[in-house]
């Protein structure tokens, strides 16, 4: 098993006809990906590798039943693409595009948190269930089946951890990458709340990073899970943000977006964290 | 992309907020010209791109013209914050009876657009928002289904306002949401926003930051960039994202995540990382080659770490441009580890243009590979010196 993307999973490819989305959908069908369609307005009627183009997302989800989608659109057009896919009632949309305007991503996080549909992205590897598909740009031959569960703000830093997984035989039940804008879709706690039901997964691993408080929030989710959870979490060195005016200060949280607040967070909580990838990969065997 | 004080006024200008009459000038003599037109009290204010400028002494009061252009002199010979001061902005001095905050920003936690409105604006407004939390008043804002007027109205009414007054200020509260929404700003700030003694109200100060990623939609102007750096300034221009860091060891990495990951492993190894530079995912042969000629143009990187893993294109595309780029440059070592699709084609690329190659999936290879090589170069350079003493 795996969560978010399954054996029920049939992915639409929005985006389908340009450069990036054909070479990509070649390589997720490769890696065993059930794709159903593709979307490009303008192009129904087409097929590439095999799969029918439509207009528009409706007509993929009547005659084939989608209910995920990965996005390849442009950064301009992927608000209104989002948006089309959640009306027509897709419920895993993954965003992989980056330099998405803010104001479309909050568009498009309010528009799935209305209608329960899980957004990964803008900004994201997408989400891999080794042994059953990707929908994404990760490469597969980085992942392997097993058992570990992996949250990552970062795509290449996830392709890094699952590597460092494998060379000690842990494979994983499944790969989220929730994207690597400031803004995301969906939060790291409801993703560390799928796992824990999950029944294939037996420990999560966090891939983190400076800024924000997904961290934070996720911590306090992790004090009441039986699985175990490792962290690491990249930026110590990294400089702090500019910033102007005095809104940012007036609505910041003490004592949160750090790495070492990260850190105290994780730990307070009863995870173990990580000095560096490397780490992960003993620190989890300690655990199992 | 920050707007300077008399950008973002000319914004709220043209989008029905009021403001002070005020003119831009670039010289003192210009200024006097300006002053002129504008009356006995002048507020000289220095256009940078930073706060706490009232502080640094980038606002002056004049109330005889004769000391305009002395007092402007003074001003563009400031440096605030490592901004030369090029504009100055001059207006008429405004009359004040209160002081009021108005705001809108992303809050990038919660990924909620917050309207925050106090009674109590002004310089210590943070102050304000510690000490008496509750007369900082917020409102969220749903981007697919912002308020309507009447409960802006509402909102605003809690700071204790009525009648004419109140619905100025609703009016205001109103066309601040809308450039808000429709200029893609990160944060539209206006500190104060004044009550004059006849019940006008004015905006006496703008911070405006627009969303870099909307630019292809916004019309401004690029009149100005936020980058101290000239690195910084061609790094966006490469399409890359850069950051100088003070260490010795250039870093570039695909993702921001692992870039930062090989900075701190460099630091924790005691060889702190000389920039931060990542690549997006979109890797192309130019992309690289320019990348590197960025990293090197900082005089103090003596070795450089490149952790890529392939992302939209096929690796072997960033390992041309790197060999590329040491066969035409005098180039520090180099340490590449990269992975993912097409990875042996990039090896095979990289080891025949005589670069490291670290085929693990430890990032600390990389940088001991590094840092191995940089000790050895050390130790040739050692050994040259003193065969000449």
């Amino acid at each position: 098993m795996s969560i978010l993307l399954d054996n029920e999973t049939r992915a639409v490819v929005q985006g389908i006809t340009g450069r990036i989305g054909s070479v990509q959908t070649a390589w997720m069908l490769d890696y065993g990906t059930k794709l159903v369609a593709g979307v490009t307005p303008g192009r129904g009627g087409e097929t590439v590798h095999d799969l029918p183009v439509y207009d528009d997302v409706y007509e993929a989800v009547e005659k084939h039943g989608a209910n995920a989608t990965v996005l390849f659109v442009p950064g301009p057009f992927l608000r209104d693409a989002v948006l089309e896919a959640i009306d027509a009632g897709i419920k895993l949309v993954v965003a992989i595009p980056e330099h998405v305007p803010l104001h479309d991503v909050l568009q498009m996080k309010s528009a799935a948190e209305k209608n329960g549909a899980w957004l990964l992205g803008p900004n994201t590897p997408g989400i891999i269930s080794p042994g059953i598909g990707k929908l994404g740009i990760m490469p597969g031959n980085m992942f392997t089946e097993g058992k570990i569960g992996i949250i990552s703000r970062s795509g290449t830093l996830s392709y890094e951890m699952a590597g460092l997984l494998n060379e000690v035989g842990l494979g994983q039940s499944t790969m989220v990458g929730v994207g690597g804008d400031p803004v995301v879709g969906s939060r790291m706690i409801k993703i560390l709340q799928e796992f824990e039901v999950d029944p294939e997964t037996e420990a999560v691993i966090i891939v983190g990073e400076i800024g924000g408080s997904s961290e934070e929030e996720a911590a306090e989710f992790i004090k009441e899970m039986k699985k175990p959870v490792i962290a690491y979490l990249a930026g110590r060195t990294a400089p702090s943000g500019r910033r102007m005016g005095h809104a940012g200060a007036i609505i910041k949280k003490e004592g949160q977006g750090t790495v070492e607040s990260k850190i105290k967070a994780f730990k307070k909580a009863g995870a173990l964290v990580a000095s560096k990838p490397s780490d992960v990969a003993v620190l989890i065997k300690e655990c199992l | 992309m920050k707007l300077l004080e008399y950008q973002g006024k000319e914004l709220f200008a043209e989008n029905g907020i009021p403001v002070p009459r005020g003119m831009v000038v670039t010289s003192a003599l210009e200024a006097e010209e300006a002053a002129a037109q504008l009356g006995e009290n002048i507020v000289l204010k220095a256009q940078v791109p930073v706060g706490g400028r009232g502080k640094a002494g980038g606002i002056k009061f004049v109330d005889n013209l004769q000391y305009i252009r002395s007092e402007a002199e003074k001003l563009f010979h400031l440096d605030i914050e490592e901004f030369s001061v090029e504009k100055l902005l001059i207006e008429e001095k405004i009359d004040i009876t209160k002081e009021i905050y108005m705001g809108l920003v992303v809050d990038i936690d919660t990924g909620d657009i917050v309207f925050l409105f106090s009674p109590e604006g002004g310089m210590n407004i943070e102050q304000v928002a510690e000490s008496k939390p509750e007369q900082v008043f917020r409102l969220i804002v749903d981007p697919l289904e912002p308020p309507p007027l009447y409960q802006l109205r509402h909102f605003i009414r809690q700071g204790g306002f009525q009648g004419k007054i109140l619905e100025e200020l609703t009016k205001i509260a109103s066309k601040l949401l809308h450039i808000f929404l429709k200029y893609d700003l990160l944060t539209g700030e206006i500190n104060p926003l004044v009550i004059l003694p006849d019940n006008r109200i004015i905006a006496l100060d703008a911070k405006v930051e627009v969303d870099d990623n909307a630019l292809f939609r916004q019309k401004f102007e690029k009149k100005f960039w936020e980058e101290r750096d000239l690195l910084e300034k061609e790094a966006r221009d490469i399409g890359v994202t850069y950051i100088k860091l003070n260490g010795s060891i250039g870093v570039i990495g695909s993702g921001a995540g692992l870039a930062m990951a090989t900075m701190d492993m460099l630091e924790d190894m005691g060889f702190p990382p000389a920039n931060f530079l990542e690549t997006g995912g979109g890797i192309t042969e130019d992309l690289m080659y320019n990348a590197l000629k960025l990293v090197c143009k900082n005089g103090q990187v003596t070795g450089v770490v490149i952790n890529i893993y392939g992302g939209v294109n096929p690796i072997e595309k960033g390992a041309k441009g790197i060999v590329r780029f040491v066969r035409e440059r005098e180039s520090p070592p180099i340490v590449v580890k990269a992975l993912g699709n097409k990875q042996e084609e990039c090896w095979e690329i990289l080891k025949e243009g005589g670069i490291t190659v670290i085929t693990s999936v430890k990032t600390e290879d990389a940088v001991e590979s590094i840092i191995n090589l940089i000790n050895s170069s050390n130790e040739k350079t050692k050994i040259v010196g003193e065969g000449v003493i």
